[in-house]
């Protein structure tokens, strides 16, 4: 089978440009750590009641560490909120927060503006990220995945001070 | 391998057809195929510009109690503009094309009639059952339909019908291909032939995927008659499937490119056995790539992820082949043209000709579309972008941009020889042609930086809080991107209807198919049973393993189903 020299030339080309960009995946995974959700258990989604989701919401670890937990349903997040009181939670800057996260109903998102935290969650599965609030400001956390008529408003937000 | 060297002695004549006509056998299937596209697209098509009214900010503070015509629920619309658009409009059309192809490219008729009009029977019924559960408002469960949402089961039902009707497309085309290769003895079949088969023996195995889904676990939850489900499985088996869809989508449009755009444009393929290469690489490669969709779910190892990662890169290669092969064929049809200088086929091109000028269209759109593609492929990158604007940012260019500016095309063609007269206007065709263009780029790059911000995709926006004044901008921009495209959709149905119904010239433009095969490649690139063998291999070493994790009969399948209206679950 004839391959023209210039096509060949343009098909080592792009061979090592998509090298390229595969190695900088690899320098951005084991250099810069950036993390995926990866699997952390599975729950039952009829009875957190019985599990650590219980009571969501913030515990502190000491030395500026937390542990989060929140349950989303349609159509907010259970950050542990009282009622009425709006979603939201308060951290100092520099707070370095582990989320654990799962639905109790339908598929729902979590995407935290600013930060690399992007997590689907699906009933069942418990997802997990780590994210360090650095700077101060207020951040979404956005429900990304269609969930019912009141997806666009199943908000809550984090306040670094 | 030399071509055949000893043909057959007896060989049927082939049957002809007509240059700038169509065999009344052949209009009524194909126009039949190409018609319903058309008439499901022009529903579907709609609902765009009008979900980007409700997401602009600026729009819904001039008109706030502005709601999406008839279907007035924001989701349903969408569902609409995903479920019409995306499965039937380019099922149907991709079809009947197929038919043309196959049967012109051959010069035989299909296999069995009767098969032909049992599939579309079946994919019609389909398309009728679908609507009606979305129209009622009962399947608002987007063309992703991911449980624990459940719709009305016809919207299934009608799904299943749709699969089951291609599955007997493939069996007629793959039986119209032995009966040519009798015939045919040591020859290669026809390159536009060649990318039909190997589309449709990828569609066979990725449909197993949805099938699987939709048969096992979304109908008989529907139907009540099992209670629960698992959604990580869900969406694993979903996503087996919808990663080779948008080839399925993107072969077709890969044939006009490779196959007829080197006829209209007077020009001639550079390669034909790269050609062949390439769609080889987009059948088996398109099937372990998959769970880069899966990026951001929580029971799927990160290896598993990176496994898929490393196989979409390796997917990438046959575009890149592409983009030289069909670069090699406009630069000789812009040089014949006059054009002078390294770079001066790149503006001497034919923008004046309908049929040429919307695949150059589509292929400007596919240049930031494919790039984009291959960002949020990256899974480190991912993370910025999963489920952000972005992401139909990135398709309304690939999907709404290249294949379906290809299509119309194809439309702008085979409609007249399917009518039997010549297209009703050249010039509302190029305007049409352009609109487009411009309001693809304008829209792509407004989802695009809107979602590098942040915005969502799939939210009906208007009302809620987190828009910020920047990602508030490029909302807009789409939004006005959404009247341009508008505009385009309505001269795009002045003239289909204007040639189905009031054109009077001839037809003009031939349907540019290719009889014969020019030699070089080996004939193993004809043995599908290999392929299919690897491809299944590789579905395996890829799939195996994500499925063994996301499988627990024990403590998963605990999800009751929900209706998107209610937090209270069905059983």
């Amino acid at each position: 089978m004839h391959i023209d020299r210039l096509e060949r030339y343009w098909i080592i080309a792009v061979t090592a440009m998509l090298g390229v960009f595969m190695a900088a995946l690899f320098v951005s995974v084991v250099v810069f750590r950036v993390q995926l959700p990866s699997p952390v258990g599975r729950v039952d989604p009829r009875a957190l009641a019985e599990t650590e989701f219980a009571t969501p919401g913030l515990s502190d670890l000491g030395a500026g560490r937390y542990d989060m937990h929140i349950v989303a349903k349609m159509w907010n997040f259970d950050l542990g909120q009282g009622k009425g009181e709006p979603a939201e939670v308060r951290l100092p800057r520099g707070a370095q927060v582990t989320f654990f996260v799962t639905s109790e109903d339908v598929t729902h998102g979590f995407f935290i503006e600013g930060h690399d935290a992007n997590l689907m969650l699906l009933p069942g599965q418990i997802a997990s990220t780590t994210v360090r609030f650095n700077r101060p400001g207020t951040y979404h956390i956005i429900c990304h995945e269609y969930c019912g008529p009141a997806h666009a408003n199943m908000v809550a937000a984090i306040i670094v001070e | 391998m030399q071509a055949a060297q000893s043909l057959p002695q007896r060989r049927p004549a082939p049957l002809s057809f007509p240059r700038l006509a169509m065999l009344a056998s052949e209009r009524t299937l194909i126009g039949a195929h190409i018609i319903t596209a058309l008439a499901a697209l022009s529903i579907g098509i709609l609902m765009g510009p009008f979900q980007t009214f409700r997401r602009s900010p600026a729009f819904m503070e001039a008109l706030p109690d502005w709601k999406i015509p008839v279907f007035t629920y924001y989701y349903q619309a969408l569902t609409i503009h995903g479920v019409i658009n995306a499965l039937f409009f380019t099922t149907f059309f991709i079809v009947g094309f197929s038919y043309f192809v196959t049967q012109r490219s051959l010069e035989r008729p299909m296999y069995s009639r009767g098969l032909a009009w049992g599939a579309f029977g079946m994919m019609f019924v389909g398309l009728s059952l679908v609507l009606y559960a979305i129209a009622s408002n009962q399947a608002n469960v987007l063309y992703t339909f991911y449980p624990s949402l459940v719709a009305h089961p016809t919207f299934y039902i009608g799904l299943v019908l749709l699969v089951v009707g291609t599955w007997v497309v493939t069996a007629n085309i793959f039986l119209t291909y032995a009966q040519w290769r009798a015939d045919h003895p040591g020859e290669r079949v026809p390159l536009a032939v060649f990318a039909t088969l190997a589309n449709y023996v990828m569609w066979c195995v990725a449909t197993i995927g949805v099938a699987v889904e939709v048969l096992f676990m979304l109908l008989p939850l529907s139907l009540g008659w099992i209670t629960h489900t698992d959604p990580q499985m869900a969406r694993a088996l979903f996503w087996f499937f919808g990663h080779p869809l948008v080839y399925f989508w993107l072969i077709p449009a890969y044939i006009s490119w490779y196959t007829m755009l080197p006829r209209q444009t007077g020009s001639q393929l550079f390669s034909e056995p790269l050609a062949r290469v390439a769609f080889l690489m987009l059948m088996i490669f398109s099937i372990p790539v998959g769970a880069h969709h899966l990026f951001s779910d929580p029971g799927v190892s990160a290896a598993m992820k990176g496994v898929h990662t490393i196989l979409t890169f390796v997917v990438a290669v046959p575009s890149f082949l592409t983009a030289f092969n069909i670069g090699a064929v406009l630069e000789r049809a812009g040089r014949s043209r006059g054009a002078r200088g390294p770079l001066g086929w790149l503006v001497r091109q034919d923008w004046g000709n309908p049929v040429v000028a919307a695949q150059l269209a589509g292929m400007i759109l596919f240049i930031a579309g494919g790039f984009s593609g291959l960002i949020h492929a990256s899974l480190t990158l991912n993370i910025a972008l999963h489920n952000t604007a972005w992401v139909p940012g990135h398709f309304h260019m690939t999907l709404a941009g290249a294949i379906t500016l290809t299509y119309i095309a194809i439309a702008y063609w085979i409609l007249p020889l399917i009518r039997g007269r010549a297209l009703f206007s050249r010039p509302i065709a190029l305007a049409q042609i352009y609109t487009w263009l411009v309001g693809m780029l304008i829209f792509g790059h407004g989802m695009g930086a809107a979602g590098i911000l942040g915005i969502p995709r799939r939210a009906d926006l208007a009302g809620s809080g987190y828009i910020s004044p920047e990602a508030a901008t490029w909302l807009n921009s789409a939004a006005i991107a959404g009247v341009i495209l508008l505009i385009s959709s309505v001269l795009l149905f002045i003239n289909i209807i204007g040639t189905l119904f009031f054109s009077r010239a001839p037809v003009n433009e031939d349907g540019p198919i290719t009889t014969g095969s020019s030699d070089g490649s080996p004939l193993w690139f004809e043995r599908w049973g290999l392929w299919l063998g690897l491809m299944l291999f590789l579905a395996l070493v890829a799939w195996g393993p994500l499925f063994a994790e996301t499988l627990d009969l024990v403590n998963g399948f605990n999800v009751p189903g929900f209706r998107p209206e209610s937090p209270v679950p069905l059983q």
